[in-house]
């Protein structure tokens, strides 16, 4: 059964169809590359998924739930996380303390334990702490643990984000264009990380990437959208062939 | 209990010519707000800067009234600029913090020098409509115009024929200049507006310019119903036309007249003439000015973006 | 960070040692208040920490929410007049009134922010600057019984005298007159504490951690499950009943409240400490309210002739100066003086932060060849820096008198910073002659250790004259 299941979405603003009539499914532990051209609509769909709008029709559900029916803070209780374009790191805090807030989601600690540091949040702090020290090494970031988020280089950020999507155990991670700003080396050790990740903690990866070579490198699927509608989707061995895309698409790179 | 509907007429009149003045004082807030999505919490200490200059202009100087008002309008506007071009232009507009607390320092500092210069005394400043045509019958001395049966000041009449004009010159400069059409291009989209080469900053200064002429207005055409002007004159009248702006929506311009005037009408009718003349007691109208707080509370409860405002009120 | 004087790790026994000599000031600070100081000046510095408290609330959500909250001075006068009521009323005890004060404070705080906080924007500050002009009309209304509590426009005193019991006689300062502003001082910094360690540990937890992440990015905070209108209504609401324990202690400590204490101008006073202070500084409040209190003392006292005009700042223009100081802030200083005083401390010192297994992130001082040059340069700045702003305090001191608290400030600044110069010259100089120095630290630490030493003498002989004029020597009996 497929894990994350789009169906017939569309997103209007104003008189610009966003999205238009969107349907695919994704199945769990797979690696899917959504790409298109500037303006196709894959962050829209990020948007979609992680409510930030909500769609003039169509659904989404997400292991059998409808995710349109949640707000936004409550689709990472289902484990669905995303990283952004343009970051939206905190950078009022530390590296670590971004890491922490990752996994707000399955903490508990509340105003009164909290103030109080009552025996039982400050175990769960300590643990906390712990987890996220944890996931910084997995991915070489100990170094700027207590480093605030601001002021490091983009590459580092991106990889900030990673690690804070990763301390919740989530089950679908949506990467949004994670390699931009990156240099060549640092996208293939990146494109490495991602399958790695994928494997050891068995996750769900939706990639939105225009880097070609790693989008083809890693996805086990390829939804290709242009001016809101999805023009292929499959293997991407097959996809890349498809004249419709090389029209749109690759053809014009 | 005597709803006394006889005397109702009289209070709509008052509350419409009020909350006239609420909704050129809003407008002033709306002006400001749409350019830059801030509330000028020295909008009301502008205004009474300029209420000032007509005072030093037309009772001192012994201008003509109406020149000394158009000559504080064009020097409030000049200010407003200035203000724009020095104190907030710097800053980065989607951080609110630091403008707002610009705007706060300029509310202490006018305050405080028309406070040094002025006194806090209230210095009787002529009223524009204090003069009567010989056309306008005389009630008792006083001046009305006798509508449904009640009487209609001449005064509350000039008031909003005032703005009417005031509003029609504003309508004709938003749509029919080209700083009026760089205006509302770039309120409506900031980014889009700087791509087809609008140049923005001056565009504010534009809009801070006009927002502190209306203030200017407001200001000189509240002073008679307090007895004159005084440097804390416009402290209330603030909160009153911020409620309008909430309730018309802070990105309408018309939303912020008519939110104004409702805001207005709602103190005259709903809090003064229930409460003193049906019920009899006067706390009700101490209320007057709880009544604009409960109303900013409402609109948030059941439709933030206002009357008139765009529905662009995120979740998120 | 290899700028910094000293370099510890975290939790090392020279951590420790700094963090006590930290917490010595403190203390010294704290008990020599209401020693030194008259008793109406420590009223003035009671004043200052209720103030504090106050702008520690408004920071809680303008500094660490990102929100913008102008209308504190209505919590505060909320705080106060249940207070007023409770005590002069219903003869309870200011202690019992406290549950219910902050109870108040907090259920204010749903019902102004929740409707505020569901939308995006700038309408919290709509909704609380009208709250702060409404409130002081409010306390008026003669119905329900509102006027006969709150005393209407006559105000509201406390007849029973705050009375140190005799079991805390020996508290400094409040011996002999156990009702003074000694004893409140004591119950006000009490307070002042506990408040401060509970909204550190909030903010230093998860659910401090996720209104600091709305401040910072609310789309990202929503992402990771923070659900953004009741974590700021919460916040919001926990801001409103520390404001309105502020109007407690504003009660207990004058013993009188009135209407017109609350105005819209008091919230005014609780943004410009903010920024004076430090936005989302925790020791913002504190500060905030010292140099509130302080500075409108000073302005008092300008008096400058311009020809037929007198600058007097005895009148409407205190309001001016502390228009100009916020807009002077908000454009060079935006952090406050919190994060001036924060720069000072990095060149001092730099703490290294540990890995769970206890080793240190970063290379320890020593390792780094270009350290020590460093180390001797900043000592050689610092020893500078003190006796140039002791000069400039006296210049300024001599152009007007207003200006004393620049000379205080750098004579305070001196006491710190010299010995410190001084001895990490002195120490430098030692390692050159070790051989564990290159050449180049001999100047600059010779400097430091001269200058420092010089700017240690000065502050002594100051101190002594001071002490001379204050306590004449001819007047102290030698037995």
């Amino acid at each position: 059964m497929a894990l994350l299941e789009v169906s017939e979405i569309s997103v209007q603003f104003g008189g610009i169809r966003a999205l238009d009539d969107l349907s695919f499914t994704m199945d769990e532990g797979q690696i899917l590359g959504l790409i298109g051209p500037n303006g196709a609509g894959k962050t829209t769909l990020f948007n979609v998924v992680s409510r930030i709008y909500d769609p003039t029709t169509g659904s989404v559900t997400f292991d059998g739930q409808d995710l349109l029916a949640m707000s936004a803070h409550e689709i990472s209780r289902v484990g669905v996380y995303r990283t952004f374009q343009n970051l939206a790191l905190w950078p009022g805090m530390s590296v670590i303390e971004n890491v922490m807030v990752g996994d707000h989601t399955n903490t508990k600690a509340n105003v009164i334990s909290s103030a109080l540091r009552l025996p039982s949040m400050r175990k769960e702090e300590n643990e906390l702490r712990d987890r996220a020290w944890a996931a910084l090494e997995e991915i070489g970031l100990e170094d700027v643990a207590y480093h605030p988020a601001a002021g490091l280089p983009f590459g580092t950020l991106k990889r900030i984000e990673l690690a804070r999507a990763l301390i919740a155990n989530p089950r679908l991670i949506m990467l949004d264009e994670p390699a931009s700003g990156l240099t060549h080396q640092e996208v293939d050790s990146l494109a490495q990380d991602i399958k790695n990740l994928r494997d050891r903690h068995n996750l769900t990866i939706l990639l939105v990437e225009h880097h070609m070579r790693m989008v083809l490198g890693i996805s086990e699927k390829l939804v290709v959208l242009n001016f809101g509608r999805k023009i292929a989707d499959g293997d991407p061995d097959v996809v890349r062939n498809d004249p419709e895309v090389i029209e749109a698409y690759l053809g014009s790179s | 209990m005597t709803w006394n509907f006889d005397i109702l007429p009289d209070f709509i009149f008052n509350g419409l010519s009020l909350g006239a003045i609420y909704g050129t004082v809003a407008l002033a807030l709306v002006l400001i707000f749409k350019a830059t999505t801030l509330i000028n919490f020295a909008t009301g200490e502008l205004a009474m800067l300029g209420a000032f200059l007509v005072y030093v202009l037309h009772m001192e100087q012994g201008l003509w009234l109406w020149l000394s008002m158009l000559i504080a309008m064009a020097l409030s506007a000049g200010l407003g600029v200035l203000i724009e071009r020095t104190l907030t232009r710097p800053f980065d507009p989607s951080d609110h913090l630091p403008v707002v607390l610009i705007t706060l320092g300029l509310f202490l500092i006018i305050n405080a020098v028309a406070g040094d210069i002025w006194n806090y005394q209230v210095r009787i400043l002529s009223n524009p409509f204090g003069q009567f045509p010989s056309w306008v019958p005389s009630v008792g001395g006083d001046r009305f115009i006798m509508v449904f049966g009640s009487r209609l000041k001449y005064q509350s009449l000039g008031i909003w024929v005032t703005l009417a004009i005031a509003l029609f010159l504003l309508g004709l400069i938003l749509n029919r200049t080209k700083a009026g059409l760089a205006f509302r291009a770039v309120s409506s989209n900031v980014e889009s507006a700087r791509l087809v080469g609008v140049h923005t900053g001056r565009t504010l200064g534009f809009g801070w310019a006009i927002a502190s002429a209306f203030g200017t207005l407001g200001a000189v055409l509240v002073a008679p119903q307090l007895g004159g002007v005084n440097p804390n004159m416009m402290a209330t009248i603030l909160i009153y036309a911020l409620a309008g702006a909430a309730l018309g929506g802070l990105d309408s311009l018309g939303g912020a007249v008519l939110g104004g005037i409702l805001v207005g009408l709602i103190q005259a009718v709903a809090v003064t003439w229930v409460g003193v003349v049906v019920f009899g007691q006067l706390y009700m109208s101490i209320l007057q000015l709880a009544a604009a707080f409960i109303v900013i509370l409402i609109v948030l409860l059941f439709r933030p973006s206002g009357l008139f405002g765009t529905r662009r009120v995120e979740r998120v | 960070m290899s700028g910094s004087l000293v370099v510890v790790a975290k939790n090392s026994a020279e951590h420790k040692k700094w963090k006590y000599v930290q917490w010595a000031y403190l203390a010294g600070f704290v008990l020599l208040t209401p020693l030194v100081l008259e008793p109406f000046e420590i009223g003035k510095m009671n004043r200052a920490l209720i103030m504090g408290v106050a702008i520690l609330a408004v920071n809680l959500v303008v500094g660490f929410n990102g929100m913008l909250a102008l209308g504190h001075s209505a919590f505060m006068g909320i705080g106060a007049f249940v207070t007023a009521s409770m005590v002069q009323d219903e003869n309870w005890d200011y202690w019992q009134v406290i549950p219910i004060v902050v109870i108040v404070g907090f259920l204010m705080g749903v019902i102004v922010g929740l409707p505020a906080l569901r939308v995006k924007g700038l309408y919290l500050a709509l909704v609380t600057i009208a709250q702060a002009a409404v409130f002081p009309t409010l306390v008026n209304i003669d119905e329900l019984g509102i006027a006969k509590r709150t005393g209407g426009p006559n105000g509201k005193g406390v007849s029973e005298e705050v009375i140190a019991p005799s079991y805390l006689e020996w508290l400094p300062g409040v011996d002999g007159a156990r009702g003074g502003s000694a004893y409140r001082f004591w119950i006000i910094v009490l307070m002042v504490g506990i408040t401060l360690l509970l909204v550190t540990n909030y903010l230093r937890s998860r659910p401090g951690r996720a209104v600091l992440a709305i401040r910072d990015n609310e789309a990202g905070a929503a992402v990771y499950g923070v659900n953004l209108p009741i974590v700021k209504t919460m916040n919001f609401a926990i801001s409103a009943s520390i404001g309105s324990l502020a109007g407690l202690m504003w009660c207990l400590d004058k013993g009188f409240v009135a209407g017109q204490d609350f105005t819209f101008l008091l919230a005014v006073d609780l943004i410009i400490g903010l920024v004076l202070g430090g936005v989302g500084t925790l020791q913002g409040g504190l500060v905030g309210g010292l140099f509130v209190v302080w500075v409108n003392d000073l302005t008092k006292r300008i008096s400058v002739p311009l020809g037929l005009y007198t600058l007097n700042g005895d009148g409407p223009l205190a309001k001016a100066i502390f228009g100009l100081i916020l807009i002077l802030f908000t454009f060079f200083a935006p952090g406050g003086i919190v994060s001036l005083g924060r720069l000072i401390n990095n060149k001092l010192i730099h703490i290294v932060p540990l890995t769970p297994s206890g080793e240190s992130i970063e290379p320890m001082s020593g390792f780094d060849p270009g350290m020590e040059s460093t180390r001797a340069d900043t000592a050689m700045k610092l020893s500078i820096a003190g006796p140039v702003l002791l000069g400039v305090g006296w210049l300024l001191m001599n152009v007007n008198n207003l200006v004393v608290g620049v000379l205080a400030f750098g004579l305070r600044m001196t006491i710190l910073l010299a010995p410190v110069a001084m001895l990490v010259g002195i120490n430098e100089l030692k390692a050159h002659a070790d051989g564990n120095r290159p050449d180049s630290v001999k100047g600059p630490a010779s400097m430091a250790r001269n200058l420092g030493a010089l700017g240690f003498v000065f502050v002594i002989g100051y101190a002594l004259q001071r002490f001379v004029q204050t306590y004449p020597i001819w007047d102290i009996p030698l037995i």
